[in-house]
């Protein structure tokens, strides 16, 4: 077996992944489970890969992506703050306009249907080519200095204190003078941001745009938060997990005993057991 | 702006049905919006639309074929979410009920119509409730949050499935996952030459029928409703919330389960993996839209099924992609969704005065 190529493609599958789940760290930490992660990094992507198809310019096409992730995200939000829309339901509701918006302008403006492939969609290019680094560019080393600079703002700064204040106890937040909106809404902005770079990244490294690109990683992303109790430390983990598993089985089929749709129910089953055990230890106490 | 108008609706009793109609005018017209930004004609579109979706009898039984499987999966989520519980699972019962619908309809293949039928689709609901149990069970003893549990539930159904269809069910020499081919006497009967049209359409009809006599007159119907409206006034008046949180989510698994039997003995006479474009997680908007009414269940369907039947004639006609159909959905949920939660805010402040 391969390792370092295994290591390398697990590295890549996790990228995304652990973009958006960083986007669910703070908004799980700031009381909204965000179960939109799926849609926002759709639309995104979409956005990227006609911006980036056109301009031929990846910078671009990433700027665009990021905006358009803001967008969705401060719309969701809205509906859930000043509506008093249900936040799931709203979720569910942002993942399904994703899968509609796309596939519709996807025809409307390539005239193609479902999947849009074109070499003329840029591509990353790695960061620095040596061993099994030339596998990685730049939105990889990006994802985890993420993950750094998520736990330093969460447990570092006022600003997350504030925010963990907010997730914690929302009335108590707001009695202390906390203004418990603006932190409800930057944590969704950051949230868009992460999903604009997770979409972009899987646009600019498959170089396909495709109604189900995201291929349910945005869920995977909302299970690792939830599986990591929204510590951005153990969220990549899990993510890591995840990644690692899905490389196992896509590149070392052969290797493997287990069939594959066992290897991949198992991150959710372990969410599930995760949560009934640390019920079951409080419970006891 | 609204605040002031939604317990004045609420008297009317007419409230939830306007409110309803309002999001779907809302979101037709923002769909209208979208087709001029993007330089098509809405009028157009909408026209072929509903000419799609109603024009003719064989239109009108390709809505209701495609609005079967909706009506049930509504029902089922709204059995659940009318006890305040919140089910999201309906999609795993139902690739569950649907492979074992389908082991039945293959397995048993010299039993005659009128006993393999009713084996099948009892089997199905045994396995679907079964699976609603769990989450169940979960959030009864563990306070397991049954949203988290039964959204991950659903991919663990899903993928279980594929296994058993790719592994120790897989049919040797054929490309696609799937599983063998039902016996003939297993199938529903269609009810229409021209269109897919079959039995399961009634079936659901008389299970949206039962369910709106148990919901107003029964006990369970009740209790469910008073543990849906405030758990804790239901818990403080005796009522054994546990079991109707347990009864709801093995009721609602069991009618997903259901559901995949029907698309299975109805449909698609085999069991494909990933064969589901969703239906489970489409009861929610429809449960939603139709504040959790079983009658409310039938006319969102019929609804949303006509902008899948018409979608594709529309498709046809104008060439505006039928995933218009999927943003006019999304819409409105999120128009009737920002309504629902005013009114439960609403009647939560009474509670404390």
């Amino acid at each position: 077996m391969n390792l370092p190529l295994l290591i390398a493609s697990g590295i890549r599958i996790t990228t995304p992944i652990l973009l958006a789940a960083m986007g669910g760290v703070f908004n799980q930490q700031v009381g909204l489970m965000n179960i939109g992660l799926e849609g926002l990094m759709l639309l995104s992507a979409f956005s990227a890969a006609v911006v980036g198809f056109r301009t031929q310019n990846i910078i671009l096409g990433i700027f665009s992506a990021i905006l358009t992730g803001i967008i969705f995200a401060l719309l969701h939000v809205f509906f859930v703050i000043k509506l008093k829309a249900n936040l799931i339901i709203v979720g569910i509701a942002l993942d399904l306009l994703a899968v509609g918006l796309s596939g519709y302008f996807l025809q409307i403006i390539f005239g193609v249907k479902g999947i849009f492939s074109s070499p003329r969609i840029p591509r990353l290019s790695p960061l620095i080519r040596i061993g099994i680094m030339s596998e990685f560019d730049i939105l990889v080393y990006m994802s985890w200095f993420f993950v750094l600079l998520t736990a330093i703002i969460l447990y570092k700064t006022r600003y997350g204190l504030r925010m963990r204040a907010c997730g914690e106890n929302l009335e108590a937040a707001f009695s202390l003078g906390i203004k418990v909106d603006f932190y409800r809404y930057t944590s969704y902005i950051i949230s868009g941001i992460l999903c604009g770079l997770a979409g972009s990244y899987l646009v600019f490294t498959l170089q396909i745009f495709s109604k189900n690109i995201t291929a349910g990683r945005g869920f995977i992303a909302f299970a690792s938060v939830l599986f990591g109790s929204a510590n951005p430390l153990l969220t990549s983990v899990a993510c890591l997990i995840f990644g690692f598993a899905e490389s196992l089985q896509i590149r070392f089929q052969s290797f493997v005993e287990l069939p594959p749709q066992i290897i991949q129910m198992l991150p959710y089953l372990a969410v599930v057991i995760a949560l009934a055990l640390k019920n079951l230890r409080s419970e006891g106490v | 702006m609204n605040r002031t108008l939604i317990p004045k609706f609420k008297i009317l009793n007419l409230g939830g049905i306007l409110i309803s109609i309002f999001a779907i005018f809302l979101a037709f017209l923002v769909g209208a919006m979208i087709m001029l930004f993007s330089g098509v004609s809405p009028l157009e579109a909408y026209y072929s639309l509903f000419v799609g979706a109603f024009g003719g009898w064989i239109n009108f039984a390709d809505t209701l074929f495609a609005a079967t499987p909706l009506m049930l999966t509504g029902l089922a989520t709204a059995i659940s979410f009318r006890s305040g519980v919140f089910n999201i699972g309906v999609e795993g019962s139902l690739y569950l009920g649907a492979f074992a619908s389908a082991w039945v309809g293959f397995t048993f293949t010299n039993l005659p119509s009128f006993v393999v039928i009713p084996f099948s689709l009892i089997f199905s609901m045994v396995v679907g409730g079964i699976w609603g149990y769990i989450p169940a069970i979960l959030k009864v003893k563990l306070k397991v949050d049954e949203i988290v549990s039964t959204i991950m539930l659903n991919y663990v159904a899903i993928l279980f499935t594929s296994y058993l269809v790719n592994y120790p069910f897989q049919v040797p020499g054929v490309a696609n996952s799937m599983s063998e081919r039902i016996s003939k006497n297993a199938e529903l009967p269609r009810l229409m030459r021209g269109s897919q049209l079959n039995l399961s359409f009634f079936i659901a009809l008389a299970l949206i029928l039962i369910f709106y006599i148990v919901n107003s007159r029964t006990k369970f119907g009740y209790e469910s409703k008073v543990c849906g409206k405030n758990m804790y006034f239901a818990k403080a008046s005796g009522i054994d919330v546990d079991k109707i949180i347990i009864t709801s989510m093995v009721l609602s698994g069991a009618i997903g389960g259901l559901v995949g039997a029907l698309q299975i003995l109805g449909v698609y006479y085999r069991f494909y993996d990933f064969f589901s474009p969703g239906y489970g997680s489409d009861g929610i908007p429809i449960a939603i839209l139709s504040n959790n009414h079983p009658i409310g269940c039938l006319f969102v369907a019929i609804l949303f099924g006509a902008l899948r039947s018409g979608g594709s004639m529309m498709e046809l006609m104008t060439g505006i992609p039928i995933d218009l159909s999927n943003v006019l959905e999304a819409v409105i949920i999120f128009f009737v969704t920002a309504k629902i939660i005013l009114i439960f805010r609403k009647s939560k402040k009474g509670e404390v005065v």
